[in-house]
């Protein structure tokens, strides 16, 4: 019943977002055309390194543009559900968010689902039709279980987006700071475009144990290759778990120095 | 002159009361560094040469991209948008400043001290990673790196102040900076990697718009991979776009200002 009321609520936000984006329609033509022109200038680029060097860290070419597309995809969903976070910033600074505070919502609901962003919904469309057409072209499906275990940890990566955006949220409270880090694990994830396993190994552990980029996308898409041990597959769902958890107990304390300043 | 250095001084403290804000900008342009460099670092692992660049080329492109984002890219220009909407603007019309002249002014603020941050960080990370840096071997070259970066200093500048100034007509004022001065500009300035190891058909037709002059052939320069023809034909271009951008802003800001009527307030 309680899910059952969130996600009402949610498909309201998402209602209300969606008529505010598409209310400029000029402006949601930029984005999406900005969204489309970056991710081919990657793949032309892409292209371009997979031209000189025939494999990436032992990858071939078709594996290199899987990682590459998993990357897009995770992203984009990401993106999509925790928008809201862009937008957190006002509501802090002026004080608006003691209205959300008293609602019979999570605390961290408006923060995080507070803006769907539906223009990454338009491009989420045709990039899973052409992932899903890559993959069986490309003959990279390996088997059922493990496509049942990609998806369950590309659930596991939304989980994962999830805690970091919350963590993010906390630190906004406490200092009013949000768009440079945000920012920063955006450019950290930038790193993913491309297989983790091509980076120095102390870089590599970073990526695992600090900003969980490996665990977000290169290991939901080494799944689906049939690449990964039943140790990274643990070890993916254990840091997601203690980072959510963390995420929460820093968001309760945020929130219990949060000063109502603007009121 | 007077009131610029007032207004110069007042940005800088601006800087330091904010400063939890300026320590995570200056963080992550270090995270943007760092994560291009163990990129390329990356992809040659023990190559000593890709795509036609030697790796201490390569290494050179990216902390040149690192500097030229500090000195060009670097800009204040585009909060003037936001003024725009929220009718903020109308107090510089009561005030005896140029726009131009405020915009540029918080500009030479915000790449000195950026500048000054970014010299430190990259000599730290060339000092911890031994990295090989490339020097150039000319005077000359020397010389027509910094007159196509001061050129691209000011291209930059009225390429920002044209799209900020497109606020006097449209609601939404994110989506066209967003296109144009971060998703053309971040891939077709080369600030992300060399434009010339994309298809050749491709890059061609790059040069043709202004992004290439910004960070890609100011950084060609430095790696002497340019004829003194090439050299000369760029500088052309560069110019022909910076004269072109100076003229569009200021007929648009001329425009705009006429129409403005101070919507925010």
């Amino acid at each position: 019943m309680e899910i059952k009321k969130l996600i009402k609520i949610w498909l309201m936000y998402t209602s209300r977002a969606a008529q505010s984006a598409l209310l400029t329609t000029g402006a949601a033509i930029l984005f999406i055309v900005g969204k489309i022109v970056r991710f081919l200038l990657f793949f032309v680029f892409l292209f371009a390194i997979l031209s000189a060097s025939k494999n990436l860290a032992g990858y071939n070419r078709e594996q290199v543009i899987f990682f590459f597309l998993v990357f897009t995809l995770v992203d984009a969903m990401v993106q999509f559900l925790f928008r809201g976070v862009y937008h957190f910033r006002p509501l802090v600074v002026s004080g608006d968010y003691d209205l959300d505070l008293m609602k019979p919502l999570p605390s961290f609901f408006r923060p995080i689902f507070g803006y769907t962003d539906i223009l990454d919904f338009v491009t989420l469309i045709p990039l899973w039709a052409y992932f899903l057409w890559f993959v069986f072209s490309n003959h990279l499906f390996t088997g059922v279980g493990d496509l049942i275990l990609f998806f369950l940890l590309l659930f596991n990566s939304l989980i994962l987006g999830f805690a970091f955006h919350l963590l993010v949220c906390g630190v906004c409270v406490l200092t009013t700071e949000i768009d440079h880090l945000i920012m920063v694990y955006r450019d950290l994830t930038g790193m993913a475009h491309f297989p983790t396993d091509i980076y120095y190994k102390f870089i590599q552990y970073a990526l695992t144990f600090t900003v969980p980029v490996v665990i977000l996308f290169t290991v939901p898409a080494k799944a689906l290759l049939g690449l990964l041990s039943w140790q990274w597959v643990i070890l993916a769902f254990v840091i997601s778990g203690v980072f959510l958890w963390g995420s929460f107990k820093f968001w309760h304390y945020a929130l219990s120095k949060y000063a109502s300043a603007s009121s | 002159m007077k009131k610029y250095l007032q207004l110069a001084k007042i940005t800088f403290q601006e800087y330091f009361v904010y400063r939890l804000n300026f320590y995570l900008w200056r963080f992550r342009s270090f995270i943007v560094f760092l994560t291009l460099l163990f990129f390329w670092l990356a992809i040659y692992g023990n190559q000593s040469e890709f795509l036609g660049y030697q790796k201490a080329q390569m290494i050179t492109y990216v902390i040149g991209i690192a500097f030229l984002r500090t000195i060009v890219l670097g800009s204040r220009s585009a909060d003037l948008a936001g003024q725009v909407r929220s009718g903020e603007l109308t107090k510089f019309f009561l005030q005896p400043i140029k726009i131009i002249g405020f915009w540029f002014t918080r500009d030479v603020v915000d790449k000195g001290l950026n500048f000054f941050f970014t010299i430190i960080e990259i000599l730290a990370i060339v000092w911890l990673l031994r990295l090989s840096f490339y020097l150039p071997h000319y005077l000359s070259t020397y010389f027509s790196f910094t007159v196509l970066s001061l050129m691209a200093v000011f291209l930059y500048f009225f390429l920002s102040f044209t799209l900020s100034v497109i606020a006097f007509w449209t609601e939404e004022i994110w989506a066209t900076r967003w296109l144009f001065g971060v998703i053309f500009l971040e891939f077709l300035a080369g600030a992300y990697f060399p434009l010339d190891v994309l298809p050749s058909w491709l890059t061609k037709i790059i040069y043709f718009t202004p992004f290439p002059y910004l960070v890609f052939f100011p950084m060609k320069v430095w790696l002497e991979q340019l004829t003194t023809f090439e050299i000369f034909k760029a500088t052309l271009i560069c110019l022909a776009w910076l004269i072109f951008f100076w003229w569009l802003s200021t007929f648009l800001w001329k425009r705009g200002s006429k129409n403005y009527q101070a919507y925010g307030n």
